[in-house]
């Protein structure tokens, strides 16, 4: 486990790492303290992470841009931070969590439980996917997003108007914070439930979704009964 | 204000209705034949006077000379209601209706035994059976000692009643006008007295008032007999009232529309006016006429520049004083000048009122403005990223040395009952300022783990400066930067002051944080120590804020 902290408090940057050391033990494998935002930016592009603590406010900057570029990312993104009217925002750009301060160590501990184990946001909050692009992060609207097909440790993005986005997180992580209105129909798909038509029973008990635009979709053996009594 | 204008101008539309109805003329006068002499002889209707001179009489001194002035009557008077005539003639002199003398004021002939008596406009009855209609003959005996070049002469013949009755309407409506314009004069004048610095409203204020006594030099002749040998001390202050109201008006306009080169406008404008006052000084009417005809030029460009640069009220001004100029071609210069005046007056009045709207709403505006930095102030102690930070470090003290977090919470308290002290001030002791900045730096130490210190070089302590301002300073400070390798972030608050000016220079010796270093916007911090510095020093103060080899420089300025 690869932990980054990005926190311009030292006192509170410090107490954040010895409450994760602490919450994860032997598992974490690196920990890192930084307290500017170029060096954040910096730290994020060249190491490979599996978490970030962020702070949106250093040195009186706002990190928007740090954020942005953090939940493009194939890690999950905590924010801890102030102003609790900033809650909303984070969500909206895909983080796992946001913990307000001051917070004690059960807060820390369940967002960092939140971000490490498959529990699902059950709220309708994230707005937007960002991907990377080459030089800067581009927000995709989630209503503008059809499906999800996972590619290895990336995933694909399947947009209404028939473009393809990549994206860096892995389709677990997505399936976290988008599980209010997508479902994992199959071990590959991520579909947004509300693109569904139909679905059809081929033979040899393969299930196919019809999506609106006419698309087929595969339906995992496994998931179909459950999909069927959750949706349908 | 629009209503009082409009009342304004019934009034002048009354007056103008007032001179426009006078009557048609009930006699004809036809030339005057003069003749150096006296003989009683030259009194009666039918004497020969073909060799008498058309030219006005040359005299000397104050020799006795003759006019003779046929004039035709009209119209008869009525029964028990006379016609009376009144002469307009410099000098002492006897009236003669047909060869009947009717009237005497002063003594012709004999002003320098006698010495002066007898006054200006005089009025004399003419017996009835002399008034039907047809030819009479109006002889005078006069003699001017005091100006012997003053000979000349205009007669008015009317019911007398209405003679009499005439002026003193005409005079009584001018004085109504005279009055307000005592009082607008007055109250301006306090206003002024009250706030020194506007100029625009005591200019105002003297114009009204010479304007008043203008009024009343112009009229005083209704009700206070003057003697010909002094009338020229009226028409010289007449003049001189003229040219002070035709220097003020285009003052106060340039005060109100302010153009570029105004001195060398107005000094110009002003020996153009001592010009125009000094030559054919004689001719007082003509100056006057001059003056005021000058005086119309010179505002109305400056209205013209008004109007291009788009001021406020800069059209309202243009058209009074095309008013005032269609006035005075419509009617006569002795009552034109008057409306024409009165009404460039109320032009300026209004602009007044104008101005003051302005200054309330922009004291209105800063009284908002204090109670938003009063507010800000409070903010800071309670704005999230202070208070939640701070919390958040508290709680981790108390957590791990129970014992530093109460000395944490020792110097939170001390911070929040130096910000209570100073909350509703807009000036504070430097003293004070600078133990809230140590508080503060106190408690940034147990948040950040930085090794702060504090500096301070030639303070003096009963200095006063608004509160916060070096607090902010110090939140930029901190914010910004980063510690030097030693752990250490030195602070640094120099004092100088000299005869100009006191200035405060705050330093911060640390790394400035990289992507600061180019940009760097006036942040609401920056903001708020300009609008506490505005506040309280206007636009008297300056202030500086750039990056340094060693880390920040502000420097602030205050003025004398």
């Amino acid at each position: 486990m690869h932990i980054l902290i990005v926190e311009d408090e030292s006192r509170i940057a410090k107490r954040i790492e010895r409450m994760t050391r602490d919450i994860f033990g032997d598992d974490l494998q690196s920990i890192k303290r930084i307290n500017t935002l170029h060096e954040a930016l910096k730290y994020i592009e060249n190491n490979t992470l599996d978490l970030v603590l962020l702070d949106l406010n250093l040195n009186g900057e706002s990190g928007f841009d740090l954020l942005t570029t953090a939940v493009s990312k194939s890690f999950h993104t905590v924010i801890i931070s102030a102003y609790k009217d900033q809650a909303i925002t984070a969500f909206e750009y895909g983080v796992i969590d946001f913990v307000p301060k001051p917070f004690n160590r059960d807060r820390l501990e369940q967002a960092l439980h939140r971000a490490i184990t498959q529990e699902k946001i059950r709220s309708n909050t994230i707005k937007f996917l960002a991907v990377k692009k080459r030089n800067k992060v581009q927000l995709i609207p989630i209503e503008d997003v059809l499906y999800i097909k996972g590619a290895g440790t990336y995933t694909e993005l399947f947009l209404t108007d028939g473009k393809k986005e990549l994206h860096d997180k892995s389709l677990e992580k997505l399936e976290q914070l988008l599980s209010f209105s997508f479902e994992r129909i199959h071990k590959s798909y991520l579909m947004k439930m509300s693109e569904i038509n139909e679905i059809i029973v081929e033979s040899g008990s393969k299930y196919m979704a019809e999506l609106k635009n006419g698309e087929l979709i595969p339906i995992g053996r496994t998931k179909y009964k459950d999909i069927k009594a959750k949706w349908f | 204000m629009n209503m009082r204008l409009l009342s304004y101008f019934l009034l002048v539309s009354i007056m103008l209705l007032v001179t426009a109805c006078s009557q048609n003329p009930v006699f004809i006068e036809y030339q005057t034949l003069s003749k150096i002499g006296d003989q009683p002889e030259w009194a009666t209707k039918d004497w020969n006077d073909n060799n008498w001179d058309k030219k006005k009489a040359v005299l000397s001194s104050g020799e006795v000379y003759w006019t003779r002035t046929p004039i035709d009557i009209l119209q008869a008077p009525e029964p028990l209601h006379p016609y009376a005539i009144r002469p307009y003639i410099y000098g002492e002199y006897e009236v003669f209706w047909d060869g009947v003398l009717i009237g005497k004021n002063g003594n012709p002939g004999k002003e320098e035994i006698l010495g002066p008596e007898g006054e200006m406009l005089t009025t004399f009855i003419i017996p009835a059976h002399l008034t039907e209609v047809g030819e009479h003959m109006l002889a005078i005996r006069s003699s001017i000692y005091h100006f012997p070049d003053h000979v000349g002469m205009r007669v008015d013949i009317a019911n007398y009643d209405e003679l009499l009755t005439e002026r003193l309407i005409e005079t009584s409506y001018m004085h109504i006008f005279a009055g307000a314009f005592l009082i607008a004069s007055i109250y301006f004048l306090f206003l002024f007295l009250g706030n020194k610095k506007e100029y625009p409203m005591l200019i105002f204020s003297i114009s009204c008032f010479l304007f008043f006594v203008l009024n009343l030099a112009e009229f005083i002749t209704t009700y206070v007999p003057i003697h010909y040998a002094y009338h020229h001390i009226r028409l010289e202050t007449k003049a001189a009232l003229m040219f002070g109201i035709s220097f003020l008006i285009p003052l106060y306009f340039s005060k109100q529309f302010p153009f570029p080169k105004r001195k060398v406008f107005l000094i110009s404008y002003a020996i153009i006016l001592l010009f125009t006052f000094f030559i054919k000084h004689n001719f007082l009417d003509f100056t006057s006429r001059n003056m005021a005809l000058i005086m119309w030029v010179f505002s109305f460009g400056i209205a013209i520049f008004g109007i291009y640069k788009r001021m406020k009220g800069a059209l309202l001004i243009m058209l009074t004083l095309l008013i005032s100029l269609l006035i005075n071609f419509i009617i006569s210069f002795q009552v034109g000048i008057f409306i024409g005046f009165s009404i460039i007056l109320l032009g300026m009045f209004y602009l007044l009122s104008l101005r003051i709207k302005e200054q309330r709403l922009a004291y209105e505006t800063s009284l908002v403005q204090s109670t938003r930095l009063r507010l800000a102030l409070l903010k800071k102690n309670i704005q999230p990223h202070f208070l939640m930070n701070t919390l958040t470090s508290l709680i981790d003290w108390i957590e791990e040395t129970p014992k530093k977090g109460v000395l944490f919470i020792e110097a939170l308290a001390k911070e929040f009952d130096l910000f209570n002290q100073i909350e509703n001030k807009t000036l504070i002791p430097i003293a004070q300022e600078i133990a809230l900045c140590r508080s503060h730096l106190e408690i940034m130490e147990y948040r950040k783990e930085i090794d702060y210190s504090w500096q301070d070089k030639g303070i003096e302590f009963d200095e006063t400066i608004p509160p916060g301002i070096l607090h902010t300073l110090l939140e930029n400070g901190i914010t910004h930067s980063l510690p030097k390798s030693d752990n250490r972030i030195d602070f640094k608050l120099i004092f100088e002051s000299n005869d100009d000016y006191k200035s405060y220079t705050f330093l911060t010796f640390a790394e400035i944080i990289k992507e600061r270093k180019n940009k760097r916007e006036d942040g609401t911090g920056l903001k708020y120590v300009k609008a506490r510095l505005t506040e309280s020093y206007q636009e008297k103060w300056e202030f500086t804020s750039e990056p340094v080899d060693h880390g920040w420089k502000n420097t602030i300025k205050i003025y004398s």
